[in-house]
């Protein structure tokens, strides 16, 4: 175990969330975005309209700064908020599926130099060139796409990953394919909302009609074939998570999917119609939806994993619960149970290692920090926080506190409490101090 | 619990899928490219801001286009500081997390203040010459150089595993806010940084022989812009060699650092650099005809200097018994082959890319591709639909192996 980082309120697995839903905005414009550039541009070679490239250069502009400024500084930023907030997970992930991002890395060098040169080159090139160009960024955006996918979907079905230990085992898992029909799909969706923010600004009134049909078109068809991909996706899920979703998901959740993309649809629908009536708020609009609707996904995909980080393999606090043969590892909550997490964890002040009457308050608060505040705020208020949960249950003395703890195991979401019976009473002891 | 025993808890149990020695050889050529655009982006932004300064025909062209320079390179050296930061993660594991996580607020601050310069560097191209651009370039300058000091201080803390449990415990506990920042030395960040000058004089060197041909190419002002690059890559050499220097004489006296060969080789290389700096400068009629031998040779001695580093390393933590060399090997032919076949493509259609970039660039006019460049555009793109094809293909025969239809 490493030291932990308490952020109070928030916890550091919602940092994450908060820079991981935030990527996924330049992500989804990357994806999408040059598709429809090179199509435009192709009609505009085809049909002899250089005024069609006013909008392609404002767009790819948008694309470059955007995706290649913030959007490569916060997938960075994922991994850096994922190493403060869930080190062994990650480096769980890395250990695997270090080929992949390796790969995927590939595809990122080729992407960033495809975006300028095609940003920098329009009309300074022949068009054939370009467009190629062009094309070179759309496959190799959508390519790392294809990659990453997989790394996100074993981290809800592992597939047969834990038996062998091969790479494309958990990597092609049976949430692959349709889940990356529904990312591919709904890139469009967002893509279209980009094309709205950008051509409703456009000054050549011919060109911010056609432009914003063509983009409310677009999302409208992304957000119908990802529904049917969210169909298809949904039902691929195993059972196990398929509970964990009717007891986790809130109706803020579902409706933070639900309304967002109807509202979208209705925003593409209204100017698909009347094209003319864009403005620039109808694109802010657009934009708002979207990250609204992606962070209720992303929210959700995080919250039905649970009790795991890695699925049938390490706990969301970073305990190992589970065997893998294939690479000789096996869980760690029997030792612990037997030794104590405040002897076995590497970050622990030695007068700590062993609950004693003069430390029990601190050792017990340890113990929260390394198995309940990746999840828990220890504050009384934020993120499920645990003072008010202990209120809740009406525990009046620390046995109270202890069963609920032994309980734990049995809840589908929650990992087991792991440690000596000392180690339970002293937080035990904590909890009820910070619920007073 | 002692150091060595305290790393070993850390280390993943998982084993790593290919050689150690593979992941190291990636970690050390990628960081070098990952640096040398480090290098590259502090000198620009360092030109831009003097040009603005220094106000005049000349420095205004030049600050702009160091100005344009620097959001390009700051793009790459983030992409490219990807893969060094993957590799560490698999070789160091235990060092890097640690290291990030005792100071966890300031590796988000590090984005921030990453997102914050970047705004700033394109700010500073948006004024163009208007007032402001200075103050912006300056500004996106002191976040680099702040940004450089965080990562500095990551890697520093590192290398010091027996002070972690002293930074980490307080009287009532441990202190898991994250915002303290526990080791920094000076030379080693004046190792990183002065570098940027001379990468900076290279890259001015670069810039002349590249437009010198164009038709439109005011000549005078890029025999000044390389002379004053050749003097910037001289002196700013001779700075690093009193910073290098410096640092050898501060590292733990166990080390005997100075009697390593790949130290040995690298500063006898760092001498020659200088030796050609001085060459070019002072006895050379027109720098830029030296600009390709210097890229050249300013690029082996970073790969040499970023070997020695990784010999330093790897002495640090041979004290606390650990070596990334032996890791437990866990073979996966599979995704290894994926990643060496997806770098061998790659590398083709990245050179497309990058040749469309430097011929169009070239030209005063609109530029037309010839047929060999067309024909190699065509097989860039076809290798890219090959490789999902390949690799969709090798997905559903996975798939219906182990989920049926």
């Amino acid at each position: 175990m490493y030291p932990v980082w308490e952020v109070p309120h928030l916890t550091a697995g919602m940092i994450l969330g908060l820079i991981a839903t935030f990527h996924m905005m330049p992500v989804y414009l990357s994806t999408s975005a040059m598709w429809f550039a090179i199509w435009l541009e192709s009609r505009s070679v085809r049909e002899g309209r250089p005024d069609l490239m006013d909008f392609v250069r404002r767009y790819a502009r948008l694309v470059l700064i955007f995706s290649y400024v913030f959007g490569a500084l916060s997938g960075v930023g994922i991994w850096f908020a994922a190493t403060v907030a869930a080190p062994r997970a990650i480096s769980g992930l890395i250990h695997n599926y270090v080929w992949g991002w390796a790969t995927e890395w590939v595809f990122f060098l080729i992407e960033i130099a495809a975006i300028y040169v095609y940003y920098y080159t329009i009309d300074k090139v022949d068009a054939k060139t370009h467009l190629k160009i062009g094309g070179i960024f759309a496959l190799a955006s959508w390519t790392t796409m294809i990659v990453i996918v997989g790394i996100l979907t074993f981290m809800l079905t592992p597939g047969r990953w834990p038996s062998t230990g091969a790479f494309f085992d958990g990597f092609f898992n049976e949430t692959y394919w349709p889940q990356l029909l529904l990312r591919t799909t709904s890139m469009f969706a967002v893509g279209g909302a980009y094309v709205l923010a950008v051509a409703a600004s456009g000054k050549n009134e011919r060109v911010r009609v056609e432009v914003v049909r063509a983009g409310s078109v677009l999302g409208l068809a992304g957000i119908g074939l990802g529904g049917l991909s969210f169909l298809w996706y949904s039902s691929s899920l195993p059972d196990p998570i398929r509970s964990n979703l009717a007891a986790l998901m809130t109706p803020g959740l579902r409706g933070g999917m639900i309304y967002p993309t109807a509202l979208l649809a209705l925003l593409f629908a209204i100017f698909a119609a009347k094209p003319g009536a864009a403005r620039p708020w109808a694109g802010a609009a657009a934009l708002a939806l979207v990250f609204s609707g992606i962070w209720s996904f992303e929210r959700t995909r995080e919250l039905i994993r649970k009790p795991y980080v890695i699925p049938n393999y390490m706990y969301s606090n970073q305990i190992i619960g589970g065997d893998v043969p294939s690479k000789g590892v096996s869980s760690e909550l029997d030792r612990i149970n037997d030794k104590g997490i405040l002897r076995l964890a590497a970050f622990v002040p030695d007068e700590l290692r062993t609950v004693t009457d003069a430390n029990r308050l601190r050792a017990g608060r340890m113990v929260a920090l390394i198995e309940c505040s990746a999840c828990h705020s220890l504050q009384d208020k934020g993120l499920r926080p645990l003072p008010e949960r202990i209120r809740r249950l009406g525990a009046t003395g620390p046995d109270d506190v202890a069963s609920v703890l032994d309980s734990l195991g049995g809840i589908p979401y929650m990992p087991p409490f792991a440690g000596t019976a000392d180690e339970k009473r002293a937080l035990a002891e904590y909890l009820l101090s910070i619920s007073k | 619990m002692d150091t060595p025993a305290l790393i070993k808890t850390l280390q993943d149990p998982m084993g790593i899928p290919f050689f150690p020695v593979v992941f190291q050889a990636l970690m050390v050529l990628t960081f070098s490219l990952h640096i040398l655009l480090v290098n590259a982006t502090v000198g620009a932004a360092a030109l831009a801001v003097y040009g603005r300064l220094a106000g005049g025909e000349f420095w205004t062209k030049l600050a702009g286009s160091m100005a344009k320079a620097v959001t390009m390179s700051v793009s790459a050296l983030i992409v490219l500081g990807v893969a060094p930061l993957l590799f560490v993660q698999v070789i160091y594991d235990p060092f890097w997390y640690a290291s990030n996580m005792l100071s966890a607020a300031w590796a988000i601050g590090f984005l921030l203040i990453m997102m914050a310069a970047f705004s700033a560097s394109y700010a500073a191209v948006a004024r163009g010459d208007k007032p402001g651009a200075a103050l912006f370039g300056a500004l996106a300058l002191a976040l680099f150089l702040a940004a450089g000091a965080l990562m500095h201080v990551f890697s520093y803390q590192a290398l010091q595993p027996e002070r972690w449990m002293s930074w980490y415990s307080r009287a009532a506990g441990v202190d898991a806010s994250g915002t303290t920042l526990h080791s920094f030395s000076l030379a080693r960040y004046l190792h990183f940084i002065i570098p940027g000058l001379a990468v900076g004089g290279v890259f001015l060197m670069l810039r002349s022989w590249y437009l010198e041909p164009r038709a439109d190419a005011d000549r005078t002002a890029l025999d000044r812009a390389a002379r004053i690059g050749s003097g910037l890559a001289f002196w700013a050499t001779a700075a690093e060699t009193v910073a290098g220097v410096w640092w050898l004489m501060i590292l733990p006296d166990g080390l005997r650092f100075w009697r390593n060969p790949t130290f040995i080789a690298s500063a006898a290389l760092g001498f020659a650099l200088l030796g050609h700096f001085a060459r070019v400068h002072f006895f050379t009629e027109k720098p830029q005809r030296s600009a390709l031998a210097s890229a050249s040779a300013i690029i082996l001695v970073v790969l040499a200097m970023s070997s020695a580093r990784e010999a330093l390393r790897m002495a640090y933590l041979a004290r606390f018994e650990y070596s990334p060399l032996a890791q437990r090997v866990t073979l996966d032919w599979g995704s290894t082959a994926l990643f060496f076949g997806t770098f061998a493509l790659g590398l083709v259609v990245l050179a497309y890319v990058l040749a469309t970039a430097f011929q169009s660039g070239r030209v005063a006019g609109r530029y037309e591709a010839g047929p060999r460049m067309q024909a190699w555009g065509r097989v860039a793109v076809g290798l890219l639909i090959a490789w999902i094809v390949v690799v969709a293909g090798l997905g559903v025969a996975v798939t219906l192996r182990n989920h049926g239809v």
